[in-house]
Parts: structure tokens; sequence; C-alpha cells
């Protein structure tokens, strides 16, 4: 009976189900042979440590970017092409406000105002890190909130406004064309250059930081240094993070919010004010979206044009990952593509780490083609 | 004066027109009904109401407004409240979340109407934190009510409620919305149902391509030989 049982439910194994047992198996002599590394010493533990923490990093830049997209999808109902590049507005608007005002006196004017686009305006010279200059540093993230819904809010009275009922596939085709529109524009003025903007991070040790408040740590996390830019952005994109959950949870425009995104036209009939949600989503999406760009150049000290639009791709993996719409989903696709692509570090060169998150999406979605998360929580 | 009053309504989808011309009165506290065939029209005269379909002529006078070309959150300012017959909650929101969706409006939602929506549907005091879109297609029914009554409309206006209900809830419903009506709200109602909406309420319009074809008590209605052969399978 037994036998007949198992054989029964072998042949009744779907492809999605095989695709799932292979994803596991893959996933479990992953971790068997993350182990024999370890335990051979061919990986040192500190870098595994690393690779984690640059995973949670980059998964935290992309979860802020990731939940404005998810907004958009779930309320405006279209894949936005274009929040990529908002993403690079944030950084450019945020960055020369910094400039602007950190630089006054040790830099001219123009150097300052294109970002360097002259090569004037030395990073280090101006002082461009959170030591030397928090309150620079900080106004420069608000200014790059700020500027990032305002460009956004002006797209949608331009453009997507009048496409409104138009369907996701003509929204989906004009985002593309805004998204190059914007970032040509953004070249237009500071060049196609990469450059570094950001001085080098203020590095202490750990056990600097715990004397101030008097503190003593034990030695092995004593000698740790801690990168106080990596830092600024993981306590900002956390209570970023935080605070989107809360809005989302606990206030009225949080729950009208999930409401549109749940049944548009019941949302109508309810009386929410369906123009007020979504001019609400775009303030939050594009100023998420404009804050995790300022961020990563903070981290990453050098920008580019390209910026946002090389990341929207890993971003949208994260959201259909993690169940296009939901918000949560987005934010746990986020951490599986950012630990993927850090982890795969071990395995393969990282020119090609973007493989392994992609196949992985790609191997998820086949398991299940909903997204992880999907009939979970909308928005 | 009529609490509703719709004249010579025409209304459609795009460029096809569904209603022809038609006239629909409500009176304060009256409880009429809507029957007919499929695709009368029966659901779009609600839409119309609220602004949902293109309108192509006709007067939509509710309490001394004219309220067509209205946005459908002024509409509900006025006091009409709508259930719309599928999807009629917003599922990944809890119970409580929903009726304060339907408050939307107010800048607070107020205790006492909650607790009414509450004494009037306990099944949904009992699963205040419940996520709409687990509960069964009765609860939900309730819920969609309790959302439209969060801002005791002087008109509420329900399409098919008792569509898609087991057979022993839909003698259930039809007690509820007696009680609506009873305590002093005007309902209009579209329903499948015909024979027993014909039997509970005040007034009937038997509505066939868009056009109005008898009007009368329900009653009457129930008697008119014509009327039964034609809509109530005799």
């Amino acid at each position: 009976m037994s036998t007949g049982n198992g054989r029964d439910r072998l042949s009744n194994l779907t492809a999605q189900e095989a695709v799932g047992g292979i994803l596991l198996l893959g996933i479990g002599i992953l971790a068997l042979d993350l182990i024999r590394l370890i335990l051979l010493n061919e990986l040192p533990f500190g870098r595994l440590l690393s690779y984690t923490w640059n995973g949670i990093v980059d998964s935290l830049y992309i979860g802020l970017a990731a939940i404005g997209l998810s907004m958009t999808y779930s309320i405006l109902r279209f894949a936005n092409f274009s929040h990529g590049d908002l993403i690079t507005t944030g950084a450019f608007s945020g960055w020369t406000v910094a400039y602007l005002i950190g630089g006054i006196g040790v830099a001219d004017l123009s150097s300052r105002l294109l970002l360097r686009a002259d090569g004037g305006a030395q990073p280090g010279a101006v002082g461009m890190d959170v030591l030397s200059a928090p309150l620079t540093i900080v106004l420069g993230l608000i200014v790059a909130a700020l500027v990032t819904i305002l460009v956004a809010l002006l797209i949608d009275r331009l453009v997507y406004r009048r496409l409104r009922d138009a369907g996701g596939i003509p929204l989906l085709i004009a985002s593309v064309g805004v998204a190059l529109a914007l970032r040509y524009l953004i070249a237009f003025v500071y060049t196609t250059d990469t450059r570094i903007v950001v001085a080098s991070p203020p590095q202490p040790e750990l056990a600097e930081l715990v004397a101030i408040v008097g503190l003593e740590l034990p030695a092995f996390l004593a000698e740790r240094t801690i990168n106080l830019h990596e830092a600024t952005l993981v306590i900002s994109a956390l209570a970023l993070i935080v605070g989107v959950h809360l809005l989302l949870q606990y206030t009225k425009l949080g729950k009208s919010m999930r409401a549109m995104s749940d049944n548009k036209d019941l949302a109508l009939i309810t009386g929410i004010p369906t123009e007020r949600v979504i001019f609400a989503t775009w303030v939050i999406g594009s100023g998420l979206a404009g804050v995790a760009g300022y961020l990563i150049v903070l981290d990453r000290g050098q920008i580019t044009i390209n910026l946002g639009w090389f990341l929207l791709l890993l971003i949208f993996a994260a959201v259909i990952l993690g169940g296009i719409g939901s918000i949560y989903g987005a934010l746990a696709g986020s951490l599986v593509i950012g630990l993927t692509i850090n982890l795969s570090l071990v395995w393969i060169p990282s020119d090609l780490n973007e493989i392994a998150a992609f196949t992985l999406m790609i191997i998820v979605l086949i398991f299940r083609p909903d997204g992880l998360f999907s009939g979970v929580e909308t928005a | 004066m009529a609490l509703l009053d719709v004249s010579e309504l025409d209304a459609g989808y795009g460029d096809l027109q569904i209603l022809e011309g038609v006239d629909l009165t409500v009176d304060d506290g009256e409880y009429v009904t809507i029957v007919g065939p499929n695709g009368a029209g029966k659901s779009t005269v609600m839409k119309s109401i609220f602004g949902l379909t293109n309108y192509m002529g006709g007067s939509i006078v509710f309490d001394g407004n004219e309220i067509h070309g209205y946005r459908p959150e002024d509409i509900i300012q006025t006091g009409v409240g709508y259930v719309p017959q599928n999807d009629n909650v917003f599922p990944s929101l809890s119970v409580m979340e929903n009726l304060e969706m339907g408050a939307y409006i107010l800048d607070e939602v107020p205790e006492s109407r909650l607790e009414a929506v509450f004494d009037r549907f306990p099944i949904l005091d009992e699963r205040r934190e419940q996520k709409a879109g687990t509960m069964s297609g009765g609860q939900q029914q309730m819920l969609a009510m309790g959302r439209a009554l969060m801002l005791e409309p002087k008109l509420l206006m329900l399409d098919e409620p008792s569509a898609g209900l087991a057979p022993d809830l839909v003698d259930d419903m039809f007690d509820r919305i007696d009680e609506i009506n009873d305590d002093g709200t005007a309902v209009l109602l579209v329903e499948q149902n015909a024979k027993e909406a014909l039997r509970r309420c005040d007034r009937g319009y038997v509505l066939v391509q868009g056009q109005n074809r008898y009007e009368d008590d329900g009653d009457a209605l129930l008697g008119d030989e014509q009327v039964r052969q034609d809509f109530l399978g005799g």
C-alpha cells in the first residue's frame, strides 16, 4: 500500500513542484559546500560575514527603491520603467545641493553646481563625508527626496495623468520614454562622466564608537571597523522602511492606499479621493527612490547617470520575486536579491554575480509564478 | 418631493447606450425594487446614479441636488450609499479597516456608527481583525452593507445582495434589508430573486431593454398576470 501511495505521489509531481525541489536541493548543496569551504578554511569566516553584510546593505537600498516601484504597480497599475531614473534624479539633485552648501569658499560655483563635471571641487577638499559635514549630508538627503518628488509629480501631471485609464501597456511604454528623457536631461546638464563625489568614508573602530557612550566591547568586536557611510545608509533605510510600514498599517492615508491597491473601483464608490491617493503614492514612492539614489552614492562614492537604470533590473527582480504589488513582498524580494548577488561571490566572479540573482528569480517564478509572497498581503 | 428622482435617463458604456429614458423615484424611507431580465440595465441604473457610466442625457436629482456630474466622493456626501454586486469589500483590509474606509470622508470614525453597524451585524464585531478576503460570501455581503451604512445614508442602493449566497442565507439577507429599511433608510434594490424582492418591497419597477415596462406596488406587480408570466416564471 505504502509503496503504491508513494508512486502515486511521484507521478503526481508537477513540473512546478519538481522545479521547487531542484531549487531547494540546489540551495541545500550550496549551503553544504559553504560549510565545507569554511571548515577547510578556503573561505575565511570574516569574508563570509562581509559578503552577508554587503548583501544586507544592497538589499536595503534596493528595498527602498522597490517600495515605490511596487506601489506604482499596485495603485497606478503599471510597471514604471522611469523609476530607475527617479533614483538618478535623487542622487544628482541631492549631491548638487550638498556641494553647493558644503563647497562654499572651497570650490567655484560652477564646479559645485555641475557636481564636478569639470573635475574641480575634490570631494576630500569639500569635506564630503558624514563626519566633516553631517548637516550638509542630511540636507542633501532631504533635497534628494524633495526634488525627486517634485519631478515625479510633474511627470505625472504631464504624462501619466493623461493616460490614467489607458491601461498598463501604454503607461509602461510611456514610462520607458520618460526614463530616457529624464536620464538624458540629467546627462545634458551633468555630462555622462562617472565621477567620485564622496570623500572616503570615516571608518572608526567599533571600540571608539562605544567608548563615546562609555562602554567596552569584547576584543573580537573591538577592532572591527565600521564604515560610517554604510552605517548612515543602513540606519536611514531601516528608519524609512519602518516609517512606511507604520504609515501603511496605522494611518488613514495608508489604509486608503491599501484599499485602492485592492480595488480601485470600490475605493472610488467608497468615497476615497483616488487622485489624492495617487498623489501620496508618488510622494512616497519617488521620495524613497530619491533617497535611495542619494544613499547609494554616499556608499559607493561615485555618481553616474546610469546609476538608477542599471539598478532597475535588480529592483524589478526583487519586486517580482516577492509578488508584484506587495510592498512586504518587495522588501523580502530585495533581501533575497541583495544576499544572492553577494553570497554568490563565494563561487562566481563579481562580473557575473547578477546572473545568480536573475537565475534564482526565474527558478522561483517557475516554482511560484505569482512570487514568493503572493496572496499574503497587498501593499 | 421624492428623495431620488431619476427622469429620462440615457446612459451606457462607451458608445453603447443601455438605458433609454429611464424614470425612477424613491421617496424618503421607501423600499423600491428594480427587477427585469438579464441585460435589462438594472445594475446600470445604479452605476449611472453614481456617475460610473457614460451619461447621455436626462436628470438625476437626489435630495434636491442635480447630482449628475458629481464625483463619487461628492455623491456619497449627499447621502447615497452603494453596495455593488461583486468585489464589494477590500480583501486585504481587516473588517475594521473596511468599515473605517466606509467613513473615509469624515475626519474621524464616529464610534456610535461603528457600534450601530456592529449591533446590526454582530458577526463583524466578532471578526474585527479578520481580513475581509478570508470571510465567507455572506459575511462579506454584510461587511459591504456595513461599510455603506457607516455614513448613515438616506438611500442605500444594493445590487443583487443575494447573489451567490447559500439558499438558507438568502432569507436572512432579505430580513436584514427589511430591518435597515424599518429604521428609516430608503432602499433601492436590484434583484434576480424577483418574487422575493417584490414581496418585500413597497414599490417595484420592471425594466426591460433599458426602458421602464411596469411600475406599481410590489404586491400589485406580483399579482399582475402579465408580469407573472413574462418575468416571474408564471
